[in-house]
């Protein structure tokens, strides 16, 4: 018997990557599965029926059931079809799986505009456009599940992508509100932040992850690949996100509902939410002069700065002396 | 001595009014020049009036400070690079924006419409983008500059009925933080802000919908509550960190976000890993079974629980008594 017997789900973004481990997974544990994929490039351009349809091939084959969708979730329309066509396939949607995405990478200075509107609406949009429609019916139904996937690009930062950071962390703010307008009504609602080497990372040069380390900057990676990723530095493939996934839409994870896991090889991890660290109280209006005192000396301490100014930059500020705790 | 921000020109999205303005006011107090931005719409973003904008300018100008009026809307390109054009076009150079602009339209995400999610996306996130774009053109150039943005607790710590709201202000917090690494490196810093104060926009929650959720177990951004703090709810308790990160002896604190509140100010703890389960291999959903509510959650609680008469799937059957 199967984690996933007799559900139904959405999964976007499954033609490749990521995705594809997702629905093959599903499949195998008793699901069926609507193999969203357009099959556009990573930058979001193109299109192309086949990933989504060798992926339904593969899970027929292994005597799976699936049906294929092209369509884009940056359009509402094409959220609200892929939803009908599970219900209309299948009678329901129990699980709805997040994934399709596009990387129009620059740094902010050099963004256009268009591409900073093309990630937010596969992204960002893109989530609103397949939860909204869903989750009419899981609330009626008091049953559902909603992955969502964001990124450490956004929820600890990453050069370069201001566009899909901003969309990712989105996600995950839209995660937390969603799980509370749904946990009520038996409806949860998580994130992934993964790792994994897919066709989207391989689109980060080398070059690029050098020049960063050499400049100071922290990226994402270094900072949450946890020691035990380089030891275990083989566990790469897309396919390990899968299971984490299918854990939390199965009925066994009912009471899990809010959180942002970041999942990579076999690296499972609750990410902080983003509460208070420290705090710095006066019952009255602070003084510029009060803050650079408590801010230096309790706030901000032992706190670095991600991406620190180069040493030949003039800046005002940098040789005024720490102020002593009086 | 000279006034912190003395010579210095600055961008206040959303200044007609509420915290935009305190952030203003006090900026042209510690002697930098402002534009203030503020299209005078409703709180849903509908309307439109040049009225708050041009007082608070006057009320600038009073006090012998140095504002001009912007009225163009932060949700468009050119209503963004208009902005910024105009501060240094009125005062010969940019050095710091500070976007506060937002509007509101609340709603479960399962009523939600299309069109408000698209407006207040466009107002706070895109907003965002394009005020910063175009700032950061010229910061680089500089090599100096501050960007500040306004996040809030409903994205970072969820709050129900704010999905629109809530993913553009976590979305925020993600843009602060690439940001910083994009422009860290010349001169340039990158910060937001987390505010709570008692605004017109605070004020459109009706307190009905405080008691529902309440009733209803659904946990909600913190308010704070001791009766001290409560009196410190005043907007211009805000003013004075935003202040204080555009000063130079702020050079060095970059990509961070903090929730200010009163006489409180906060560090928010980056969205790094907390707890970690790991194994040399690829896990099965047995072994996740396991680990996941022993280990990896352990102590952590769901949000918004399900009702306890609610016939769910997977929850153990034994709790019919309440």
């Amino acid at each position: 018997m199967g984690a996933l017997d007799g559900k139904v789900a959405v999964v976007t973004g499954s033609g490749r990557g990521i995705g594809r481990g997702i629905a093959m997974l599903f499949a195998k544990e008793g699901a069926k599965v609507v193999v969203n994929d357009p099959g556009v490039n990573v930058d979001g351009s193109g299109g192309d029926a086949g990933p989504a349809q060798q992926v339904v091939n593969e899970i027929k084959a292994a005597g799976g059931q699936a049906v294929v969708n092209t369509d884009s979730v940056a359009e509402f329309a094409g959220g609200e079809n892929m939803v009908k066509q599970a219900v209309d396939q299948w009678g329901r949607i129990d699980i709805l799986v997040n994934v399709a995405g596009i990387l129009r990478d620059r740094m902010i200075f050099n963004m256009a505009k268009e591409e900073w509107d093309a990630v937010i609406a596969t992204h960002l949009k893109g989530h609103y456009n397949t939860i909204k429609p869903a989750s009419v019916l899981m609330r009626q139904q008091r049953y559902g599940r909603i992955i969502n996937f964001s990124s450490t690009s956004g929820t600890l930062g990453n050069t370069g992508q201001f566009n899909y950071g901003a969309a990712k962390s989105a996600i995950a703010g839209m995660t937390r509100v969603v799980a509370k307008d749904l946990g009520r009504y038996g409806v949860t609602c998580n994130a992934i932040a993964p790792g994994a080497a897919t066709r989207m990372t391989q689109t980060v040069p080398d070059s690029a992850r050098q020049l960063r380390s050499s400049a100071g900057i922290t990226g994402a990676a270094d900072t949450t690949a946890p020691a035990r990723q380089s030891a275990f530095g083989g566990l790469r493939e897309p396919e390990f996100v899968a299971p984490m996934v299918a854990y939390l839409a199965s009925d066994d994870a009912w009471n899990i509902n809010g959180w942002v896991f970041n999942v990579s090889g076999g690296s499972v991890s609750v990410a902080h939410h983003p509460t208070a660290m420290r705090t710095i109280f006066k019952p009255g209006l602070w003084t510029l002069d009060e803050l650079d005192d408590a801010v230096g000396a309790v706030l901000m301490k032992d706190i670095n700065n991600p991406a620190p100014p180069r040493e030949d930059v003039e800046v005002p500020g940098r040789d005024i002396p720490a102020r002593p705790l009086a | 001595m000279a006034k912190p921000l003395e010579g210095r020109s600055y961008v206040v999205t959303g200044a007609g009014r509420g915290m935009g303005r305190e952030v203003a006011l006090l900026t042209a107090a510690l002697g930098g020049s402002v534009v203030v931005n503020d299209p005078g719409v409703n709180v849903d973003g509908s309307g439109h009036d040049t009225g708050p904008a041009a007082e608070v300018v006057k009320e600038i100008t009073a006090a012998g400070g140095k504002a001009v009026v912007n009225t163009d809307t932060v949700a468009t390109e050119a209503g963004g690079e208009n902005m910024i054009k105009q501060a240094v076009d009125a005062f010969g150079r940019l050095d710091g924006v500070i976007h506060v602009a937002g509007i509101l339209r609340d709603r479960m995400i399962f009523n939600l419409s299309e069109s408000e999610w698209d407006d207040v996306v466009a107002v706070h996130l895109t907003g965002y983008f394009n005020v910063a774009k175009p700032a950061s053109v010229i910061m680089r150039q500089n090599r100096y500059g501050r960007v500040i943005a306004f996040s809030s607790g409903s994205g970072l710590a969820g709050n129900a009925g704010q999905s629109n709201y809530g993913a553009a202000k976590a979305g925020i917090a993600g843009g602060i933080r690439c940001l910083a690494r994009d422009l860290g490196r010349y001169g340039v810093t990158s910060n937001g802000i987390s505010p709570a104060a008692a605004t017109r926009m605070t004020a459109s929650i009706p307190d009905s919908a405080r008691e529902l959720r309440a009733r209803a177990g659904i946990a909600q951004a913190p308010v704070r509550e001791a009766s001290i703090v409560q009196q410190l709810m005043a907007p211009h308790y805000v003013a004075p960190m935003v202040c204080y990160l555009l000063s130079d002896q702020a050079w060095n604190i970059n990509g961070k976000v903090f929730y200010v509140s009163g006489g409180s100010v906060s560090l928010a703890w980056d969205e790094t890993p907390d707890r970690t389960i790991a194994k040399g291999g690829m896990w099965t959903v047995d072994e996740l079974r396991g680990l996941v509510p022993s280990q990896l959650l352990a102590g952590l609680q769901n949000p918004a629980p399900p009702p306890a008469d609610l016939d769910l799937p997977g929850r153990p059957v034994a709790k019919k008594s309440a």
